[in-house]
């Protein structure tokens, strides 16, 4: 190796880490353990309370449906036996009408 | 992929902070955040543990991860409009650590003047004695190009401290003659 190259080597020698890095790096390390669980757990918490929430959603969309179609069911039977009283006056009309005419 | 290796994260610090410091600070010219930059590589790797899978792994990643980083942090620095070493030795009082040999002093101080590929690549084969094989691998470029940059870096070195010599030994011609 050429004298340049050597004594680039040399300028180039690793330099001793400062006490601090270890320090704070430990405390950075213990500060960011209990954060992560309490993500861990806060997202826990928010996914079982998006479920409840969807869960519930559907429960209900489900139960109103249903009343809905009950509604518009007892409106048709309404509506039927309206038209069937209808139809029995209206024979009852033509059968007296046809008794005159005789 | 299963290993056996079992890592201590403390003995791992032990071992690689001067490494991972020293490769931040040649980079970065600042102390402090090379500290930084250190410790956030070492809490990376804390992440990342469970993927490494020997020590050698270990040094060749924590290698990578810090130029990664310095480079990351010079960009976000230069775009902020900061001017490295100068800046931070004229304004913050932050020297270079005092050397036997003024040139070597000096030569680390013209390192942070080359062009950012040269100067990771010199920092690299000088400072962590890799070859060019290795350097290629642990940046992710061709064997070529990093050649290229050892040879340019290297001349561009070479021919930044010859013109400091001579004005170091002008000035010290002056000072003598005066």
């Amino acid at each position: 190796m050429e004298e340049f190259e050597e004594e680039l080597r040399q300028a180039l020698e690793r330099r001793p880490a400062p006490p601090s890095l270890k320090r704070r790096l430990m405390e950075r390390r213990r500060a960011q353990r209990p954060r992560s669980h309490a993500v861990l757990w806060q997202r826990l918490a928010a996914c079982l309370v998006l479920a409840a929430v969807v869960g519930g959603g559907a429960v209900w969309h489900q139960r109103e449906e249903r009343r809905k179609g009950e509604a518009a069911r007892e409106q048709v039977l309404i509506a039927l036996r309206i038209t069937g009283h209808a139809l029995d006056h209206m024979n009852k009309q033509l059968a007296a009408h046809g008794r005159t005419q005789q | 992929m299963t290993h056996d290796w079992q890592p201590d994260f403390e003995q791992l610090v032990d071992e690689h902070q001067s490494m991972v410091f020293s490769l931040a600070l040649r980079m970065i010219g600042d102390r402090g955040l090379a500290e930084e930059i250190a410790q956030d590589v070492f809490l990376e790797l804390d992440r990342r543990l469970g993927k490494i899978e020997n020590a050698d792994h270990a040094r060749f990643w924590l290698r990578r991860v810090a130029m990664s980083r310095s480079v990351d942090a010079l960009r976000r620095r230069r775009v902020r409009g900061a001017d490295l070493w100068v800046e931070m030795e004229d304004h913050h009082g932050i020297h270079v650590e005092e050397r036997t040999s003024p040139l070597g002093a000096r030569l680390e101080q013209l390192l942070a003047t080359l062009p950012e590929p040269q100067r990771v690549a010199l920092v690299l084969r000088y400072q962590e004695e890799l070859t060019p094989e290795e350097i290629a691998a642990t940046l992710e470029a061709p064997l070529a190009t990093v050649k290229s940059h050892l040879q340019r870096g290297l001349k561009l070195l070479r021919a930044k401290a010859q013109s400091h010599l001579k004005e170091y030994v002008r000035v010290k011609e002056q000072v003598s003659g005066a």
